[in-house]
């Protein structure tokens, strides 16, 4: 398995029963997995131990054969590789979309940022708006951008918070398509939460259904969601 | 596992975190540890005859300035959030002004207008040809304090309860008129009560600004705490009974945050929906119209434009020989002073909210609760702790300073413009920290972590993202700090190095020597320098809101 996910448990402080409960799943390298559920469930949770903002009672996480969390072992978020678009976005709002996206390529050279940089634009098409500052974008454009942010240095897996949420109902079916076209140049693997079981059976190879803090059914997207 | 967590937890924000709340605290801690020595003869003629009247004095300018505040704060707050009249908009900003005068700058300016040889006494002797019982005008009493208090500290009351009125009362208002209420019956039903918590708060502030005060009372021969700690020290030289009547006054203050909180009630009156429409203001005509205006003119000349015009006309007069090279030595020692205080202030503040946000449990609060409890301890307390702090390192550093230069004089520390930088951190760090904590507040913690997952550490993710996206907090908290920085007078007089002089200090001691009109240029330049402070803070204010 490229990413396997072994009995992780969570609870949030002061909360009394856990969020999360003997989380397993793996997933294979360019595979696209959707956790589905509603909405205080735990799904954008698993989101956050995997890129390190929470950090599990127990359990392991491995990626690409690296232990980014067991026992004796914490990865700082920041040393993960692990890319992630916010629900909201969280776009730098004192920095240009090409700011934005260049901000996660520290270790480029300038030349190279600039050819990265040129590069995700192209990928979200988005090339006419680099200088642009977030507030002057639609919504789906904002998307992008944290798209094309979070990938653009080279994350070994992208998660996606809600990532339809904030979208109006009739951009929706476009967007799905434009991220799958997306995700599919990149072969990237990523891990998408959603509540919308139609997000699911658009873009998702494999499904995860999480109910309450445990996994209620997981498997290939036609097989479980008939 | 633990250790894996410790080790998560701690880091240089941390570390740094809490030796600054350390710092703060340790002038307390020597306060408490004084408060064991045996009780001198000092004391004992303090507590059999004198302390009876601190208490009394103190209690009486410290609840009838509660009441007075309140009133006239509430009463604005009302005016200018429901309703229309003439010159509302330059009122609305306006009567924030008072604060702007440092209480002891309006006591020497109403004591002058109003003794033997000012404009009042003066117009009646030659304009009206009868010479009124001068006693009849004497203002330098418990009563002339709280009329100063009340007439420079409601600004307090006023801000707070008019913005909540603005942003959280507009359905309920409306909903009240809908139901056929009368505006007075509105006020009394609904304003008060929903309002409740917000003039509580400003009122408290008020309070807490007399219990402090040190310029107005020891100027009026009012006998309260402040000064009664002033003169043990100073007159008696005796550090036991000061710190014996400090450790009362902190009672005191702690008294008032209970009430507060026990005031407050269980019940936060705010709206839990998110679209709160601001409240729209209903027309006044006619005498009402008139009634309201002359209102709040009045409040607003004898808390600002009396005393202003009073200073004015002064320093017309005496201009000549203030003018020199002196005043701009004083200028730029209460600037350059009040600037590197604010700095580190506003540095400290950073440290601490930052770690603070990243980390919610019970360090973390501690931390927080300790960086804004300064605010709540008088001046005179806070002096005391931090010379008896820097009294005691200086006795055991004599062997590094005699080390470092063999002619060094044994006390450094304690002689230095350290002690006083040090005190106005302590005394002023809650004002940084709250400004750069709604700062934080703001911006949330998503773009941080956003920071964190491309790449970026806990300390270069704050410099990149957080950084940036608080320096309106940054600047209105560096500004806060400064103006109070300026008007300062307690710490200033007590921990200043010997012949050290501020704008503050000079006004005080022109006026401490009959010298009124020549304390009016430097009190003059304070007032200006917080007037452009409001002025900015007000617009930043502004900006935000659009």
């Amino acid at each position: 398995m490229f990413i396997d996910i072994k009995k992780i448990s969570f609870k949030y402080k002061n909360a009394k029963i856990d969020t999360l409960k003997n989380i397993n799943f793996g997933i294979e390298k360019g595979e696209i997995l959707s956790i589905l559920g509603e909405s205080g469930g735990g799904k954008s949770t698993i989101l956050r131990i995997i890129a390190g903002l929470e950090t599990p009672s127990e359990g392991s996480l491995v990626i690409d054969n690296r232990i980014l969390f067991d026992r004796n072992t914490f990865i700082l978020p920041e040393k993960r590789g692990v890319g992630m678009v916010f629900q909201d976005y969280a776009l730098f709002p004192h920095m240009t979309v090409e700011e934005n996206i260049m901000f996660g390529l520290r270790n480029f050279s300038k030349k190279e940022k600039e050819i990265r940089v040129k590069e995700m634009l192209q990928l979200v098409n988005l090339q006419d708006f680099a200088r642009r500052y977030p507030h002057e974008l639609s919504g789906g454009q904002q998307q992008r951008v944290a798209i094309a942010r979070a990938l653009a240095p080279k994350p070994s897996v992208l998660l996606l918070d809600e990532p339809f949420s904030n979208l109006d109902a009739h951009l929706k079916s476009k967007i799905r398509e434009e991220l799958k076209v997306i995700l599919n140049r990149t072969g990237m693997t990523a891990i998408f939460v959603t509540h919308d079981k139609e997000d699911v059976k658009s873009i998702a190879d494999k499904v995860v259904v999480l109910e309450n803090g445990i996994i209620a059914d997981i498997g290939i997207t036609s097989k479980i969601l008939k | 596992m633990r250790f894996k967590n410790i080790r998560q937890k701690v880091n240089s924000w941390g570390i740094l975190s809490f030796i600054f709340t350390l710092l703060v605290v340790l002038p307390c801690i020597f306060i408490l540890l004084h408060l064991l020595d045996k009780p001198n003869e000092n004391w004992y003629h303090i507590k059999n005859y004198l302390l009876k009247d601190y208490i009394i004095d103190t209690f009486k300018v410290v609840s009838f300035t509660g009441i007075f505040t309140m009133t006239i704060g509430i009463t604005l707050a009302w005016l200018i959030a429901a309703y229309e009249f003439p010159f509302r908009k330059f009122f609305k900003w306006a009567l924030i002004l008072p604060l702007t005068i440092p209480p002891y700058i309006a006591a020497y300016t109403y004591n002058g207008i109003f003794n033997y040889t000012g404009i009042v006494q003066r117009f009646f002797r030659e304009v009206i040809k009868i010479t009124p019982d001068p006693k009849a005008f004497d203002i330098m009493s418990t009563k002339g304090a709280i009329f100063i208090f009340s007439a420079f500290l409601f600004p307090y009351v006023y801000m707070i309860s008019r913005s909540f009125l603005e942003k959280q009362s507009a359905a309920l208002i409306e909903n009240a008129r809908l139901l056929g209420r009368s505006s007075s019956s509105i006020f009394i039903r609904v304003i008060l009560p929903i309002s409740r918590g917000a003039i509580v708060g400003g009122t408290s502030l008020a309070i807490l600004e007399v219990l402090n005060d040190f310029g107005v009372v020891s100027y009026f021969g009012v006998q309260t705490f402040t000064t009664a700690i002033f003169n043990a020290w100073f007159s008696m030289g005796d550090s036991s009974t000061a710190v014996k009547l400090a450790s009362m006054l902190m009672f005191t203050v702690f008294l008032v945050l209970m009430s507060e909180k026990w005031m407050r009630g269980r019940k936060k009156y705010s709206y839990t929906t998110a679209k709160v429409r601001d409240i729209v203001p209903i027309k006044l005509k006619g005498i009402k119209a008139v009634g309201a205006f002359f209102y709040c003119l009045t409040i607003l000349s004898i808390g600002f434009i009396i005393p202003l015009l009073q200073l004015i006309s002064w320093s017309a007069l005496t201009y000549k020989a203030i003018l020199n090279i002196k005043l701009i030595g004083l200028t730029f020692n209460s600037i350059w002073l009040a600037a590197i205080s604010a700095f580190f202030i506003i540095i400290i503040s950073i440290v601490i909210s930052n770690f603070c946000r990243m980390n919610s449990n019970w360090i973390s609060k501690i931390f927080s609760k300790i960086s804004i409890l300064g605010y709540s301890i008088p001046g005179a307390v806070i002096a005391i702790g931090v010379i008896l702090l820097m009294i005691s390192i200086d006795r055991n550093m004599v062997w590094l300073y005699k080390a470092i230069d063999p002619n060094s004089k044994t006390l450094v520390l304690s002689t230095s413009i350290f002690m006083l930088t040090f005190a106005y951190i302590i005394r002023f760090l809650a004002i940084g920290y709250q400004s750069i904590e709604s700062g934080f507040d703001k911006i949330g913690i998503r773009f941080f972590e956003a920071s964190r997952t491309l790449g970026y550490g806990v300390t270069k993710s704050f410099f990149k993202v957080d950084l940036p996206m608080i320096k309106p907090a940054l600047i209105s908290g560096f500004a806060l700090v400064f103006v109070d920085i300026v008007k300062e007078l307690l710490l200033t007089l007590i921990l200043r190095p010997f012949n050290f002089n501020t704008l503050a200090t000079k006004t005080y001691e022109y006026a401490g020597d009959e010298k009124i009109h020549e304390a009016a240029i430097p009190a003059l330049i304070i007032i200006l320098v917080s007037m452009v402070v409001v002025y900015l803070l007000y617009e930043i204010g502004d900006k935000e809101k659009r």
